[in-house]
């Protein structure tokens, strides 16, 4: 049946296999090789283990029940105030670290800056993106004390890292032209800054503030768990005293919080476009 | 479509009335949001449980802090290192296990080719309490479960991982172009096969770049794990911070941000090969 | 043969798109369909192959109801039935012969189909396939890497692929340039005369089909206005068939514009 259509003639015979995306064969199978010989490694030295796997299970039984149903009423207070906390941390530490970030951006934009300042501007920007924000709540508790404060310190810290970034890296796209054109009326630095560079990059500040206050309320609710401040703190007494109830009521206010405030900056962030 | 419907010149004033009045609208809107963000601060920065006197003396703690911290003290490098490697494995096989649990998820959450609703709702509830749930929260309750050690963090990592994934993937499923899928469709393809040449093929730019995003956060999370227990570099973080260790603490500061750098470095090196 | 009784088919807002279709065909030739926009053309080739489910009728393909399968016997028909859509429909991101092989999925087991391994046979008749649209030196070349002209040559041999009994095409021409549109419908006819396969090709443009088709078939409204060969096809008929509905005229004069 197949081949009865004779005005396609039978010419040749072709072979054809599916192009690899690495051409090289030694180069494709040394890399399935060393690729699997790094899993294989790193999987050895994790000791993972199903009997202990095994012997969780029951423990995770014990404390998914315990969580379940979860309990509001115990600690409803400490709850809340510890949500309200955690809700003051991140506004307070989104707002002065925005703000912050700005200046960080424009020195670490390669196109407006000197090399000493953007160099300067480039590495704070590195290592506080680099360090977790636990890592540094747990300096600025040491340093400071217990509470919101440390807090407030560390999520400012962690706004600059990522939003200093992503400023830097719009200062960097934004259009010659205009610079030029202001440039060209006579104007000075930071005129020029605030003429040309500013208006080009707001849209997407204001976008990005929204998007951090974001991801600050969530990094807000984890530093407290070593004395930074807000619901962590209660969520960390809680997973102490083995109170999976009052704990798993935290989690699950803590994602409805979460969506909801997803859902609002989502529908902020569209209508500020 | 708008030539059909055009209407006389009349009509196109009104239409720039409304236009004004919308204009109006925002600015009114404009001023409501930023009289909302000052009474939000105001409110905040007045009743915030802050002792503002350690407020003051904060620049002065701080760089106290820091001059005890140097110079960093290379003699902890040998204890830092395996710990360091560990940090890494922790993150890469959370990586391949969240990937391997991850497409299916992803799979079921795309409203598109979901098979039925009740697993899309499965699907949606796993990848919200995934997401919602910070990698440092799943890896105290592993301890928990699993007592400490890498193995307590590598099922941290994964869990919070698998949302990430399932959900950015399930969303290039769900704007993917759906003409493929019905030309295999009306050719007598099995479902298998759509998957294979209709799905995979233009989710697959989409998936690597995910997948080597994840690994790249899945480390920076996997320096703090060992803070309760869980492995890697946070542990020895943990105990140089507990017994005054300033040194050792600057240390281990300086070899984290080198391993986010290491991770930063390398995904940036992946992502043009294979983008 | 190809024969269809008293389809209906409506969509979720409740507007009946066909309202009783019947059409048969069991000649080896080139009909085209031809109507205004949302006159039920795309929608009644749709149900043919199943790509959108009808509500009532018969669609008879050599004696065996398509509406009634399911499952695995709807894959097998459904592979008897080639179709060459508007927008190519190919996968851009996979190479021309995996395009031109998919064609053979409904043939092929599941590995074979996964890891490329057709039968011998297959790529043969693929690369002849090819050869015969004159895009044999593109065979690994990725498919959103060529013009619009190429890749509906591509989604016409993946159609052919299937070795189907009767050829659906929709509007193969409509995203083409005019002289890359006429080399594509020369094309369609040509292979579809050496393959001896009856052809439904949907139209927009009355002058090709009364070029290349044998038969002209005139949807209105979800029913058939006018059926006969294209020396019958008159100006009145055209403005039969390409008039729409009073009211519907009514209702686009006076849409307001802002609904675009």
């Amino acid at each position: 049946m197949k081949h009865e259509n004779q005005a396609i003639p039978l010419e040749d015979h072709y072979i054809w296999k599916k192009p690899s995306f690495i051409r090289n064969p030694w180069l494709r199978y040394g890399l399935l090789l060393v690729s699997a010989v790094y899993l294989i490694y790193a999987f050895s030295t994790l000791s993972l283990d199903i009997q202990r796997v095994m012997r969780g299970i029951p423990r995770a039984m014990q404390i998914f029940s315990s969580a379940i149903p979860p309990n509001f009423a115990a600690r409803g207070e400490l709850i809340v105030t510890g949500f309200i906390e955690s809700i003051q941390i991140t506004l307070v530490a989104t707002a002065a670290g925005v703000l912050l970030s700005i200046p960080f951006g424009f020195m670490a934009a390669k196109n407006i800056s000197i090399l000493p300042v953007y160099a300067l501007g480039r590495a704070v920007i590195i290592i506080s993106r680099s360090l977790h924000p636990i890592v540094l709540g747990v300096l600025f508790v040491k340093a400071v004390g217990f509470g919101a404060f440390a807090g407030v310190l560390t999520l400012i810290i962690y706004t600059v890292g990522f939003v200093g970034k992503l400023i830097a890296e719009a200062i960097e796209e934004i259009k010659y032209g205009q610079i030029e054109a202001i440039r060209s009326t006579g104007a000075g630095y930071f005129t020029i800054l605030v003429y040309a560079v500013f208006p080009q990059i707001m849209p997407r500040l204001i976008g990005l503030s929204m998007y951090q206050l974001d991801i600050n309320l969530r990094a807000s609710a984890v530093i407290g768990l070593v004395g930074a401040g807000g619901i962590g703190n209660t969520l960390n007494s809680a997973f102490g005293r083995y109170d999976y109830g009052t704990a798993s009521a935290i989690l699950l206010v803590m994602i409805a919080i979460i969506l909801v405030f997803e859902y609002v900056s989502g529908k902020l962030r569209r209508f500020t476009k | 479509m708008s030539s059909l419907t055009s209407g006389p010149l009349k009509e196109l004033g009104k239409e720039s009335y409304h236009w004004e009045r919308f204009t109006a609208k925002q600015r009114f809107l404009r001023f409501i949001a930023y009289l909302t963000v000052a009474v939000l601060l105001y409110w905040t920065v007045s009743s915030i449980d802050i002792y503002w006197p350690w407020v003051w003396s904060a620049p002065i703690e701080i760089q106290d802090m820091i001059s005890r911290m140097i110079p960093p003290n290379p003699g902890a490098l040998p204890e830092i290192i395996p710990a360091l490697i560990e940090t890494i494995n922790i993150a890469t096989i959370g990586t391949v296990f969240a990937v391997l649990i991850s497409l299916p998820v992803a799979y079921f959450g795309a409203s598109n080719v979901s098979p039925n609703k009740v697993m899309l709702w499965i699907a949606r509830v796993i990848i919200v309490s995934s997401r919602s749930i910070d990698t440092l929260i799943w890896a105290l309750l592993f301890v928990a479960i699993l007592g400490p050690g890498p193995m307590a963090g590598v099922f941290a990592v994964t869990f919070r991982a698998i949302g990430f994934l399932a959900k950015l993937i399930g969303e290039s499923i769900e704007e993917m172009d759906w003409g493929p899928v019905e030309a295999l469709q009306s050719s007598g393809a099995s479902k298998a096969h759509i998957i294979s040449y209709a799905i995979v093929p233009q989710v697959l730019p989409t998936f690597w770049a995910v997948t080597i995003l994840r690994w790249d956060i899945n480390i920076r999370e996997s320096t703090v794990l060992g803070m309760v227990g869980a492995g890697g570099i946070g542990m020895l973080f943990q105990v140089a911070i507990d017994l005054f260790r300033w040194r050792d603490v600057s240390m281990v500061l300086f070899s984290i941000i080198l391993v986010v750098l290491f991770g930063e470095i390398v995904t940036s090196i992946v992502r043009k090969k294979l983008i | 043969m190809l024969e269809i009784k008293n389809l209906v088919k409506s969509y979720g807002n409740g507007e009946r798109v066909l309202k009783g279709l019947n059409f048969s065909t069991g000649d080896k030739k080139l009909t085209a369909i031809i109507g205004s926009s949302g006159a039920g053309k795309s929608t009644m080739l749709r149900c043919i192959n199943r790509l959108v489910t009808a509500d009532s009728g018969e669609i008879l393909l050599d004696g065996v109801d398509l509406l009634k399968l399911r499952g695995k016997s709807l894959q097998n028909a459904r592979r008897q039935i080639g179709m060459i859509f508007q927008g190519y429909n190919l996968v851009d991101r996979l190479t021309v012969m995996e395009n031109v092989l998919s064609g053979r999925l409904g043939y092929v087991s599941l590995m074979q189909g996964v890891f490329r391994k057709f039968p011998a046979e297959d790529v043969d008749h693929a690369y002849q396939m090819l050869k015969r649209v004159g895009l044999s030196q593109y065979i690994n070349k990725r498919c959103d890497e060529l013009s619009g002209g190429e890749r509906q040559r591509v989604g016409a041999a993946r159609a052919l692929m299937q070795n189907p009994r009767i050829l659906l095409a929709d509007e193969p021409t409509a995203s083409l340039d005019p002289k890359t549109s006429e080399l594509i419908m020369e094309l369609i006819a040509n292979l579809a005369e050496e393959m001896d396969l009856p052809v439904l090709i949907n139209l927009h443009n009355v002058a090709q089909a009364k070029h290349y088709a044998a038969r002209i078939v005139g949807l209105r409204d979800g029913v058939m206005v006018f059926d006969g060969k294209p020396d019958e096809l008159t100006n009145e008929h055209l403005e039969h068939i390409y008039t729409a509905k009073a009211e519907l005229k009514e209702q686009l004069g006076h849409k307001p514009r802002s609904k675009r």
